[in-house]
C-alpha cells in the first residue's frame, strides 16, 4: 500500500505557543487511522492544517503526491480531502438535499453561461447531481425521504450523518472526521461506526478520525497516533498504543505509569476501567 | 395587557403626535385621525385569520392610492385594485401555504376581496368627504367620472358610476387574488413562473389602463420600476450571498455614466443604445469585481463600511473627472506642490480633460432608436415597455441563477463561510461573482435611466439611493424576488406616487377650507419622506424583521421554534468545548 498523506515535521506556532511540534504522520491508502490525545493536545490544529484552514509554520504536508500546505481549504477539498466538523457546521437553514448538493459544488462543471442559458448539459448535470445526492442520503442511512427537511430540524445523530453525506459528496479520497460520535447515544454511535467502516470497505476511502470515545477509536482504527502537548508520543496498532506507558501517562497523569499502576490496557469510557485500575488507597 | 390593545395605544400616541406636529392644530382633528389609524393598528394586531390580515395590510395600498389620487383621477381605484389583489393573495399564500388549487383560489379571492373592499371604501370616503372638501363641485366630479371610468358615460349619475367603480374594484381585486392564489399552489419553478406571469400581466395592463382612464401615471411609474430593478440586483448581493453592500448606487452611476459617455454630445460619440446597454452592464460588472476584490477578507459590518466608502467615492470621482474650472476639478498634487495644467513628461494632467461633465453632468443623452417607435419625453409607453422587458429579462436570469450551482454557492457562503470553503467552494470567486452579477443588473438599470431622464448628475447617485434600494430589499424580504418587488413598489410608490399627490391634495383642501378648517399653514409632506421611511423601517424591524414576503429560510432564522432553540443550545455547547474552532 502506498501513502495517501505524508506529513513531515509539521510544526504550528501561534505566537509563542507551539500547538503542534515536529509531527511526522503517515496515512496509508485505504486504512482507517485514529488520532487521539488529551484535550489541548493539538489534534484539531493538526486536522486544520491538513484541510488548509491553517498553514503549518514548518514542515511539509504531502497529499497524494502533492504538497498542500498553504493551499486554500477549497483547493484541498478539490484535491480530495473531505471533512466533517467537531461542532456540526451544516448549512442549518437549507434542506438536507441542498446541503449535499453544495458538497458536490467542486465536482460540477456548469459555468455561469451554462446556468444562464440552461444548456442541456447543465440540465443533465443537475439531474445527475440531484440523483447522486439522494443516493448519498440513502447511503449514510438518512434516507431520501428526509431530502427536503431543513438541516437544523433533523435529530442530532442524523445531522452528523448528513455531515458525512455532505463530505462524501465532495468525492474525497481521504475523509477526515472530527469527533464524529461526539454527543451521540450508544445506538447512534454504533450506527455511525458501522457507516465509517462501510465507507472504507465499499467506497475504498481512507479515513482519519479524531475521537474521544476510546471504544470507537480502538474498535475501528487500524492504526492510532497519540498526540500530547503538540508532540507525537505514540503510534501503532490500537493494542500497542493502549499498552504504551507514555500514553497512559498522558491520559492519567504523571506517575501512574512509573508506579506501575497504569500498566493495564487503557480503556476510557468503559465501566470496567475502574476495576482495571482501582484507586491506590 | 393584550397585544392588540398595546399596539392600539402606541399607534394612537404616535399618530396623534405626528398629526399635531404636522400642523393639525385642532386637537380634535388630530385625535380623530389618530383614532382611525389606531383602530387599523388594533385590527392588524388582533388574531384575525391570515387571509383577512393580508387583505387589510395590502388593502392599505389601494386605500392610500385612492385617497391620494381619486379626487383628480378616480380610475386610480382600478389600478389600486390590481396591485392590492395580487399582493394580498401573495401575502396570504406566504403566511399560510395551500397546496390544493381550489383552496388556493379561495384564499387568494378572500384576501383580494378584503383588500378590494378597503379600496372601495376609500373610494366612497373620497366621494363623500374629500371631493367636497377640496372644492370640487358634484357636477364637475360627475363629469370627471363619466369621462374617465369605462362605461361611465352610459351610467349617467355619479352615484351609479361610483357604485359601478366600487364593484369593478372589488371584482378585479378578487379575480387577480384568486388567480395569484391558484398560481401559488403550483410547486417549484413552474409555480414561480406562473406568479411572475400574473405580475407581468398586471404590469403590461398598466399603460392600457393609464391611457384609457387618463391616469397619466407612467412617468411616475418608470422611476419606481428602475428602483425595483436595482433592488433585484442588490438582492443577489445582500439577499443571496449575504454581503451587506451600502454603496450599491455606485454601480448604478457607472451604468448611467457609461451610457452617457458613449451616446451623448459630450464626447460626440453616439453609439446605439442597444449596444451601449450591454457595454454598461459589462462595465458595471467589471467595476463590481474591482470594487469587490478589496472587500474579500471582510465580513459583516466591516464590509458594509468599505462598500459605503465606494458608494461615496464613485459619484465624487465622476464629478471630479469633469475637467477644470469652477465645475469641480481633479487637482493633482505632488509633494504639496500643485501640478496644475502643466504637461509632465508628455502626460496631460487630468484636470484638463472633461470626461464626465463634472457638476453639470451629461445632458442630453441619446434615446434608444427603433424603427417606427419614438422614444421621447412625450411618449412614455415605449419607455415603459422597454423597462418591463429589461425587468422580465432580469427576473428570468436571476430565477435561473438562484437554483443553480452558483446560486447554491452563494447560499452556502451566506450560511457559513468556513463550511462553504471546506466543501470546496472557492469563496473568492463566489463573492466576486455575486458582486459582478449584482452590478450587472444595476448596469442595465443605469443605462436605461440615463437614456430615459436624458440628463445625469453626480448627485443623482448619492448615498440615499443606496439606502433606499437597501430598504426596499429589507422591507420586502431579503432573498425573495417577489418580496423585493413588493417592497420596491411600496417604498418607491410612496415616494414618487403617493407623497407628491397627497401633498397636492392637502394643498387643495387647505386652500379651499382656509376659513373653516384650522389648518393654518400648508406643509409639504414630501419633505417628510425620509422620516416616514425611517419610521416604517424601525417598525418593520421590530414587528416583522424578515420582511413582508419573507424567504422561508430567513423566516426560520428569525423565528426559531423550540426545536431550533434546542439545536442552537447544543451547537453553543459544542462551540464552548472547542474554543479553537469556535473562534472561526
Amino acid at each position: 500500500m502506498s501513502l495517501l498523506l505524508d506529513a513531515r515535521g509539521i510544526t504550528k506556532r501561534f505566537g509563542g505557543l507551539t500547538a503542534v511540534s515536529a509531527v511526522d504522520f503517515q496515512i496509508e491508502r485505504g486504512s482507517i487511522v485514529g488520532l487521539i490525545g488529551p484535550n489541548g493536545a493539538g489534534k484539531t490544529t493538526f486536522f486544520n492544517m491538513i484541510t488548509g484552514l491553517y498553514t503549518p509554520t514548518e514542515g511539509q504536508m504531502i497529499f497524494d503526491g502533492e504538497v498542500v500546505n498553504g493551499s486554500k481549504p477549497s483547493d484541498v477539498t478539490k484535491l480530495g480531502i473531505g471533512r466533517t466538523f467537531q461542532n456540526i457546521r451544516l448549512f442549518a437553514n437549507l434542506s438536507a438535499l441542498e446541503n449535499v448538493l453544495i458538497g458536490m459544488h467542486c465536482r460540477l462543471h456548469t459555468t455561469l453561461l451554462g446556468t444562464l442559458l440552461r444548456t442541456p448539459s447543465m440540465r443533465r448535470e443537475e439531474a445527475a447531481a440531484k440523483e447522486r445526492a439522494l443516493e448519498l442520503l440513502d447511503y449514510v442511512g438518512l434516507g431520501r425521504q428526509y431530502a427536503n427537511v431543513t438541516a437544523k430540524n433533523l435529530p442530532y445523530g442524523d445531522q452528523r450523518r448528513l455531515e458525512v453525506a455532505r463530505a462524501l459528496a465532495t468525492q474525497p479520497k481521504l475523509l477526515l472526521l472530527d469527533e464524529p460520535t461526539a454527543g451521540m447515544n450508544p445506538n447512534e454511535t454504533a450506527l455511525l461506526t458501522a457507516l465509517i467502516r462501510r465507507v472504507r470497505d465499499e467506497l475504498g476511502l481512507t479515513v482519519l478520525l479524531i475521537e474521544h470515545d476510546m471504544k470507537v477509536v480502538m474498535g475501528i482504527s487500524e492504526r492510532v497516533t497519540v498526540l500530547d502537548r503538540g508532540v507525537k508520543i505514540a503510534e501503532g496498532t490500537p493494542h500497542e498504543v493502549q499498552t504504551n506507558p507514555a500514553v497512559v501517562e498522558a491520559y492519567l497523569g504523571t506517575g501512574h505509569a512509573a508506579k506501575g499502576k497504569g500498566g493495564g490496557p487503557l480503556i476510557i469510557n468503559d465501566p470496567n476501567a475502574q476495576q482495571a485500575s482501582p484507586p491506590s488507597a | 395587557m393584550p397585544k392588540s390593545l398595546k399596539v392600539g395605544i402606541w399607534t394612537f400616541i404616535g399618530s396623534f403626535l405626528f398629526l399635531m406636529f404636522y400642523g393639525f392644530q385642532s386637537v380634535l382633528v388630530a385625535a380623530i385621525g389618530a383614532l382611525l389609524i389606531a383602530i387599523f393598528g388594533v385590527l392588524l394586531a388582533l388574531p384575525l385569520p391570515d387571509v383577512v390580515k393580508s387583505g387589510l395590510l395590502t388593502g392599505i395600498i389601494g386605500l392610500v392610492f385612492v385617497i391620494a389620487y381619486a379626487v383628480e383621477r378616480p380610475a386610480i381605484a382600478l389600478l389600486g385594485a390590481m396591485i392590492t389583489g395580487v399582493s394580498a393573495a401573495l401575502m396570504a399564500s406566504y403566511r399560510q401555504h395551500k397546496t390544493d388549487l381550489r383552496a388556493g383560489a379561495i384564499q387568494g379571492a378572500l384576501a383580494g376581496a378584503v383588500g378590494g373592499a378597503l379600496t372601495a371604501i376609500a373610494l366612497f370616503l373620497v366621494w363623500l368627504y374629500i371631493v367636497p372638501a377640496a372644492g370640487v363641485t358634484n357636477i364637475a366630479y360627475a363629469k370627471l367620472l363619466s369621462e374617465t371610468i369605462p362605461l361611465g358615460a352610459s351610467l349617467g349619475s355619479d352615484v351609479a358610476i361610483i357604485g359601478w367603480l366600487s364593484a369593478l374594484t372589488l371584482l378585479i381585486s378578487m379575480l387577480l387574488g384568486a388567480l395569484m392564489g391558484m398560481a401559488r399552489t403550483v410547486e417549484g419553478v413552474r409555480g414561480n413562473l406562473l406568479s411572475y406571469a400574473i405580475l407581468g400581466l398586471v404590469v403590461l395592463l398598466i399603460p392600457i389602463l393609464d391611457r384609457q382612464t387618463e391616469l397619466q401615471l407612467l412617468n411616475a411609474f418608470i422611476p419606481v420600476f428602475v428602483f425595483i430593478l436595482l433592488a433585484l440586483g442588490l438582492n443577489i448581493v445582500v439577499g443571496y450571498a449575504g454581503l451587506l453592500d451600502l454603496g450599491y448606487a455606485a454601480f448604478f452611476a457607472i451604468g448611467a455614466y457609461t451610457t452617457g459617455m458613449l451616446s451623448s454630445p459630450l464626447h460626440d460619440t453616439h453609439w446605439n443604445f442597444w449596444l451601449v446597454i450591454w457595454i454598461a452592464a459589462a462595465v458595471a460588472a467589471c467595476a463590481g469585481v474591482i470594487l469587490g476584490a478589496p472587500t474579500l477578507p471582510l465580513r459583516g459590518d466591516y464590509l458594509a463600511i468599505v462598500t459605503l466608502g465606494f458608494g461615496e467615492i464613485v459619484p465624487i470621482l465622476f464629478r471630479n473627472l469633469g475637467g477644470g474650472g469652477p465645475n469641480g476639478s481633479l487637482t493633482l498634487k505632488l509633494f504639496g506642490g500643485q501640478l496644475g495644467t502643466a504637461d509632465i513628461a508628455g502626460f496631460t494632467v487630468m484636470d484638463q480633460v472633461n470626461l464626465t461633465g463634472g457638476v453639470a453632468g451629461i445632458n442630453p443623452i441619446d434615446p434608444p432608436k427603433l424603427p417606427g417607435i419614438v422614444f421621447g419625453p412625450q411618449n412614455q409607453v415605449p419607455w415603459f415597455y422597454l423597462l418591463v422587458a429589461i425587468m422580465m429579462l432580469t427576473l428570468f436570469l436571476i430565477n435561473r441563477l438562484r437554483g443553480s450551482r452558483q446560486g447554491r454557492a452563494w447560499t452556502a457562503l451566506r450560511e457559513d463561510e468556513l463550511a462553504a470553503d471546506a466543501m470546496g467552494i472557492n469563496t473568492v470567486r463566489t463573492k466576486l461573482l455575486a458582486f459582478a452579477m449584482g452590478a450587472t443588473f444595476s448596469g442595465f438599470a443605469g443605462a436605461f435611466y440615463g437614456a430615459y431622464v436624458s440628463a445625469i448628475f453626480p448627485t443623482s447617485f448619492d448615498f440615499s439611493v443606496s439606502i433606499i434600494v437597501l430598504c426596499m430589499v429589507i422591507l420586502g424580504g431579503l432573498g425573495n424576488m417577489a418580496g423585493v418587488i413588493v417592497g420596491g413598489l411600496l417604498i418607491m410608490g410612496a415616494d414618487r406616487l403617493i407623497l407628491p399627490q397627497t401633498s397636492n391634495l392637502i394643498r387643495k383642501v387647505v386652500q379651499h377650507q382656509q376659513n373653516t378648517l384650522d389648518l393654518p399653514t400648508y406643509r409639504d409632506i414630501t419633505q417628510w419622506r425620509l422620516l416616514l421611511f425611517g419610521m416604517v423601517l424601525v417598525l418593520m424591524m421590530l414587528v416583522r424583521p424578515e420582511g413582508l414576503l419573507p424567504n422561508a429560510r430567513r423566516r426560520a432564522e428569525l423565528h426559531p421554534d423550540e426545536d431550533t432553540a434546542e439545536q442552537e443550545n447544543a451547537t453553543l455547547f459544542d462551540a464552548e468545548r472547542d474554543p479553537q474552532l469556535a473562534g472561526h
